[in-house]
C-alpha cells in the first residue's frame, strides 16, 4: 500500500524560446534563413521554483537533443528557422512536448533588441511528476471529457477509457472492471489514499465523489510494487487539483439534470489562498444528488431512486522545501435498490425469468423505499513533505477511513428498524516515501514504507465474521533515463496478518492467517522515433485472501447462491505482461496495447453439484476454489482528424479469460466491444466558442465464452447503443466562462440487457436519457 | 536526518492511538430475521398432530431435520401453522409478526399429486385476502406425495399495496416442502 509521494503535484517546465538575432541585425535580415537561432530555456518545478537537472530536451525534427545542466539550463544552438517539436523528458515525470517557432519578425529585425525584447515567446507547460508506472499503459479522464461525465457514479464515468467496463446491480451500483478485473482486484486510490470498504462485494460501488476529482487515471494491468495488495487488474487514481498557495477567490459551479430518473446533481468547488500569508491555501467542495425511479424503455424500475450528499474540505501550506495539508472528505449515500430484483429464493428467480419483464410495475416515484443502502465513507488525510538539500525528499501521508454500510433488507416484519446487515470498517494508512539522491546523477528513485491498519465489524446476518488485518509494505523503485530508452523496475516485500473473529453458535473461534508476498516489475520505454513510442513492461501483484473468500457462509441474497469459504485458501499472484504502442502524427493518433495476465491462485466461488437446502427453498450451492486463469487481450483507441473540423475516434477492447486449471471459460467477463465517434467542431455559434456536436456509436458483442450450465440465463445478445452529444463554451477562458453539454444516453431507446448486470435477469436496461450539463468557472 | 525521526515519530505514534481507538469486542452475529422452524399442526376433532421443519443452526451447517406428515383419508383437519426462530432463547415466535402484517404475507400450499388433499383458507387479512396461518384440509383417497409451504412476504412498492391473493407478487420468505401419507 503505497501511497504516492508527489501524488498532485505538478511541474512546470517554462521554456524559453530566444531566437537571437545577431548584433549586426541588417545583414542578418538580408538573410532569413540564415540557420543562427537557438533554443535556451529553464526547466523549473512550479512549486518551488526550483530548476531541475538532468532533463532530456530533444528536437524531433532532427534528433538533436540536449541534457539540461544543475541549474536546469539547456541551450541548442545553430538553428535554422522554422517550426520544431520540442520533447523534454526527465526521470520521474511525465513526457512533455510543446512545439515552438522559431521566427524573426520585421519590426525585431529593424531594432537593436536587447535580449528581453526579442524573445518570441514563453512558452508554458505544465507536465506531471509520473506517479504512475512510465512503462504501463495509463490514460486519464480531464478536461471537456472529464466534465462530459459529470453527475455519473465514478464507475459509469471510467468506462470512457479503453479496456475498461462496468459490474452493475442495477442502474444506480456501478463498478470499474479494468481488462475483466474487478472489486478485490483493482485498486482505488482516493486523493493518494487506498480506498478500503467494503470493495468484495459486487454490489459495493466505489464510495467516492467523482467532482473531487480533476483527473480520474486508470493504470492498465498488475501494479503491485507500486501499490501494494490489490493491484492485480489495475489501478484507478483518484485526484484533485494541487491547493493553491496564494491568488485570489476562485470556484466552479456544476449542475447536471438527467431526464430519465429526473436526476439533478449540484456541486460546487471554493478555493484561494490566504491573502498576504503566501504558502496557504484552501478549498471547499461539496455534491448533492437526488434522483427518482429511472426508466427502462417499456416500464419503469421500482425502487431505482438515489440521493447523496457529499462534501471535502482542504487546507496547507507548501514552499519550496516543506508542506503540509490536511484534507476531509464525507460521501454519504442512500440507494434505493430496485425492487422488482428482489426474490426469495430460486424459484422467485425462475419466474421472474420466465415473465421476461419485472412482475412489478411502477410510475415515476422518488421515495427509496427496503430494500436500500444506506453508506458513508469518511476520509481523513494528514501529509506532509520536506526536501533534505536539493534532490532528497521524504513524504508522509497518513490517512484514517471510515466506513460505514447498512443494507436494508425487504425481509422479515422485525427489519423495520435495523439493516439486515451492517458493516463498519475503519481502516488507517500510513506511507513514507524518501525520494533518494540520484545515483551517479543518473538513476532516480524511492524507496517507501507503507502500513495498515484495518478492524471490520458486522452486525445482523451472518455473512462475514469481524476480522482485524495489519500490513508492512516496503519497496524501491529505480528509473533510468537516456535519450531513447527509459528503464524502470522495482521490487516490494509485503507481510499480511488477519485475525479472525469467527463465532461457532456463541462460542468465539478465532483464527490467524499470516501471508507475505514478494512482488515485481520491470520495464522499458523505447521512443523508436518522432512518431513511435512502445513501452514493455512485465509486473506482479498480489492479493491475500479476502474474508468472505475464507469464512463467507450463507446465502447471498439477490444473487439466490449460497456461498461457502475456505480457509485454507493461499494468496493469489497476477503476472501481467504488456506491450503497448502509441503512434502520434500531425493527423492520426493511435495506441495499441496487449496483455497477458497471468494469475496463479485465482479465488473463484465455483457451482457444486448438490443444491443447499434451507427454510427458503433450496440455493445452488457455491463453493470459493482456486485456480490458474489467464486473462488475454488487446486495447485499442485511434484518434483521425479526417478534415480540420470532424475528428473520428475510435475505442475497441477484446478480452478472453480462460480457466486453465478446470479447462473452461471464466464466468462473468466483460463482452468484446468497439465504439467509434464522430465529432464535428462548430467553431463559434451564438456566442458559444468551441461549440461541436458528436454521434457515438457503441456495440457490445454477445459473450459466447461462458461455461456450460453456469448461469440460470444465457448470456443477452449483443447490442447497439448511440450517443449524441452537443456542447460549448461561452465567456473568456481565462477569467469566467458557462460550460454547456446536452448529451442524449441510448438514443434511439434501445431495449438491452448488459451480461455484467448482476440484474439482468430482473430487467432491461436504462432507456434514453437526455441530460444537461452546466459548469460555471468564476 | 532530524526531521525524517520526527515524522516517522509522528507515523508511529497516530498509528498506534488511533489503533487503539478502533478494534470494538467482537460478538456473534444475531440475525433478526431467521426463521428455523416450520410447524404444520393438524387438528381433528380432540387430537393434535404436529409435525415440523426445523433447521436450527440457519441456513448451511447441519441439515434440517423433516417430519413426515402421516393423515388419514376422508378427514378435514383443522391446519394451524407456527413459525419459530428457534436459534434464539427463549423461542421467537414469528407466527405473531406473519399475523400483524396480515396485509402482506400470504401462506401458499400446494400438494403433489393435486388430488392428495384440499386446502381451504380458513382466516381473511383486513382487505379481504387470504393469509393461511389458520385453514382446512380435507382428504379423499390413501395415496403418497408431498406438501409445499410457501410464505409470500409481499409488501408494498412504491406506495402502491403488491397483495392481491396471489402468489406472485413479492419474494419467499418460506419455502418447505413435506412428504406427507394419507392411509386408511
Amino acid at each position: 500500500m503505497n501511497k504516492q509521494p508527489f501524488h498532485t503535484q505538478y511541474l512546470l517546465f517554462a521554456i524559453y524560446t530566444v531566437c537571437y538575432l545577431l548584433r549586426s541585425t541588417p545583414l542578418f535580415a538580408q538573410n532569413p534563413k540564415d540557420c543562427q537561432c537557438f533554443l535556451r530555456g529553464v526547466v523549473k518545478d512550479r512549486d518551488s521554483g526550483q530548476p531541475i537537472a538532468g532533463a532530456v530536451l530533444q528536437l524531433k525534427e532532427n534528433q538533436r537533443f540536449v541534457v539540461a545542466d544543475t541549474n536546469g539550463r539547456y541551450t541548442i544552438d545553430k538553428l535554422c528557422q522554422g517550426k520544431y517539436t520540442l520533447e523534454c523528458r526527465i526521470v520521474g515525470y511525465k513526457t512533455t512536448t510543446v512545439r515552438v517557432s522559431l521566427e524573426h519578425n520585421a519590426a525585431e529585425e529593424n531594432f537593436d533588441l536587447n535580449e528581453e525584447e526579442i524573445h518570441l515567446k514563453d512558452v508554458e507547460i505544465t507536465a506531471r511528476k509520473v506517479e504512475t508506472p512510465l512503462s504501463q499503459s495509463t490514460v486519464s479522464l480531464q478536461g471537456q471529457v472529464l466534465d462530459q461525465t459529470r453527475g455519473q457514479t465514478l464507475g459509469e464515468a471510467l468506462t470512457k477509457i479503453t479496456g475498461v467496463t462496468m459490474l452493475q446491480t442495477g442502474a444506480s451500483i456501478a463498478k470499474p472492471v479494468i481488462h475483466g478485473l474487478h472489486s478485490n482486484r483493482v485498486l482505488i486510490m482516493n486523493n493518494g489514499v487506498r480506498q478500503e470498504g467494503q470493495q468484495w462485494g459486487s454490489e459495493h460501488a466505489p464510495e467516492i465523489d467523482p467532482f473531487v476529482a480533476k483527473r480520474l487515471t486508470v493504470v492498465k494491468g498488475a501494479a503491485g510494487v507500486r501499490y501494494g495488495s490489490d493491484a492485480v487488474g489495475g489501478v484507478i487514481l483518484v485526484e484533485p487539483d494541487e491547493l493553491p498557495t496564494s491568488g485570489p477567490l476562485k470556484g466552479e459551479l456544476n449542475a447536471v439534470g438527467f431526464s430519465n430518473g429526473r436526476q439533478g446533481v449540484g456541486s460546487g468547488l471554493l478555493e484561494g489562498g490566504a491573502g498576504k500569508y503566501k504558502g496557504f491555501g484552501w478549498r471547499l467542495q461539496g455534491t448533492l444528488k437526488d434522483g427518482g425511479n429511472v426508466a427502462a424503455p417499456a416500464y419503469s424500475l421500482a425502487n431505482t431512486g438515489v440521493r447523496e450528499q457529499n462534501f471535502s474540505a482542504a487546507a496547507g501550506y507548501r514552499n519550496a522545501q516543506r508542506g503540509a495539508e490536511v484534507f476531509y472528505s464525507q460521501f454519504t449515500t442512500k440507494l434505493g435498490i430496485f425492487a422488482g430484483s428482489h426474490i426469495g429464493n430460486v424459484s422467485d428467480l425462475l419466474a421472474v425469468l420466465q415473465n421476461g419483464e419485472p412482475f412489478i410495475k411502477a410510475d415515476f416515484y422518488r421515495q427509496i423505499e427496503r430494500p436500500y443502502q444506506d453508506i458513508t465513507h469518511n476520509l481523513l488525510k494528514v501529509k506532509a513533505f520536506s526536501k533534505i538539500g536539493t534532490n532528497q525528499k521524504l513524504t508522509f501521508t497518513f490517512g484514517r477511513q471510515y466506513n460505514y454500510r447498512a443494507e436494508y433488507d425487504l425481509h422479515g416484519p422485525q427489519a423495520a428498524t435495523r439493516p439486515g446487515l451492517l458493516f463498519k470498517i475503519t481502516t488507517l494508512t500510513n506511507d513514507l516515501v524518501y525520494d533518494h539522491k540520484p545515483i551517479a546523477n543518473k538513476i532516480t528513485g524511492q524507496i517507501g514504507l507503507s502500513g495498515l491498519y484495518q478492524f471490520n465489524s458486522s452486525e445482523g446476518r451472518p455473512l462475514i465474521p469481524d476480522f482485524e488485518q495489519k500490513n508492512i509494505g516496503i519497496f524501491v523503485i529505480e528509473r533510468y533515463v537516456r535519450p531513447r530508452w527509459e528503464w524502470e523496475a522495482g521490487l516490494r516485500y509485503d507481510r499480511r496478518r488477519l485475525d479472525v473473529y469467527r463465532f461457532v453458535g456463541r462460542v468465539l473461534d478465532p483464527r490467524r492467517h499470516d501471508f507475505s508476498n514478494f512482488s515485481g516489475t520491470a520495464g522499458a520505454v523505447y521512443n523508436a522515433s518522432q512518431r513511435l513510442l512502445a513501452r514493455f513492461n512485465f509486473g506482479t501483484a498480489w492479493r491475500p485472501p479476502n474474508v468472505n473468500e475464507l469464512y463467507s457462509n450463507g446465502v447471498h441474497h439477490g444473487a439466490a447462491t449460497f456461498e461457502e469459504g475456505d480457509n485454507t485458501l493461499q494468496p493469489e499472484t497476477a503476472f501481467n505482461t504488456m506491450v503497448s504502442v502509441e503512434y502520434n502524427a500531425p493527423r492520426f493518433r493511435a495506441e495499441v496495447s496487449l496483455y497477458r495476465n497471468l494469475i496463479d491462485n485465482f479465488m473463484y466461488a465455483k457451482p457444486q453439484p448438490e443444491p443447499i437446502l434451507t427454510i427458503r427453498g433450496a440455493f445452488p450451492y457455491f463453493k470459493y476454489v482456486q485456480t490458474r486463469a489467464t486473462f488475454t487481450g488487446f486495447d485499442v483507441s485511434t484518434d483521425w482528424d479526417i478534415v480540420a473540423k470532424l475528428k473520428h475516434s475510435t475505442k475497441l477492447s477484446y478480452l478472453r479469460a480462460y480457466d486453465l486449471g478446470a479447462d473452461n471459460f471464466l464466468v462473468l467477463i466483460p463482452a468484446n466491444r468497439v465504439e467509434n465517434t464522430l465529432r464535428g467542431d462548430l467553431g463559434t455559434l451564438a456566442g458559444s466558442k468551441n461549440t461541436f456536436i458528436s454521434v457515438g456509436h457503441l456495440w457490445v458483442a454477445q459473450q459466447r465464452r461462458v461455461p456450460p450450465n453456469s448461469d440460470f440465463a444465457p448470456p443477452p445478445p449483443a447490442y447497439h447503443l448511440w450517443t449524441l452529444q452537443m456542447g460549448g463554451t461561452f465567456g473568456q477562458v481565462s477569467k469566467q466562462k458557462l460550460d454547456w453539454g446536452i448529451t442524449v444516453q441510448n438514443a434511439l431507446n434501445t431495449s438491452y440487457r448488459d451480461y455484467l448486470d448482476r440484474f439482468r435477469y430482473f430487467a432491461l436496461e436504462q432507456g434514453r436519457n437526455v441530460s444537461l450539463r452546466l459548469k460555471w468557472t468564476f | 536526518m532530524n526531521r525524517f525521526n520526527f515524522l516517522l515519530l509522528i507515523s508511529l505514534t497516530s498509528a498506534l492511538f488511533f489503533q487503539a481507538c478502533i478494534k470494538t469486542n467482537p460478538a456473534p452475529a444475531d440475525e433478526n430475521e431467521l426463521i428455523t422452524t416450520v410447524k404444520l399442526k393438524f387438528t381433528d376433532g380432540g387430537s393434535v398432530q404436529t409435525f415440523q421443519w426445523q433447521d436450527l443452526d440457519g441456513d448451511g451447517g447441519k441439515a434440517p431435520t423433516i417430519q413426515n406428515v402421516a393423515l388419514k383419508i376422508n378427514k378435514t383437519y383443522k391446519l394451524d401453522i407456527e413459525l419459530l426462530d428457534e436459534s434464539k432463547t427463549p423461542a421467537k415466535d414469528i407466527t405473531s409478526e406473519v399475523r400483524e402484517e396480515q396485509d402482506e404475507h400470504l401462506l401458499v400450499f400446494t400438494p403433489t399429486p393435486s388430488n392428495l388433499l384440499t386446502y381451504t383458507y380458513g382466516d381473511k387479512d383486513s382487505k379481504n385476502f387470504p393469509i393461511g396461518l389458520t385453514g382446512n384440509v380435507k382428504t379423499t383417497a390413501a395415496g403418497t406425495g408431498t406438501l409445499r409451504v410457501v410464505l409470500r412476504h409481499q409488501p408494498p412498492v412504491n406506495g402502491m399495496a403488491q397483495k392481491n391473493g396471489t402468489p406472485i407478487p413479492g419474494s419467499s420468505d418460506v419455502d418447505v416442502t413435506f412428504n406427507i401419507a394419507v392411509t386408511n
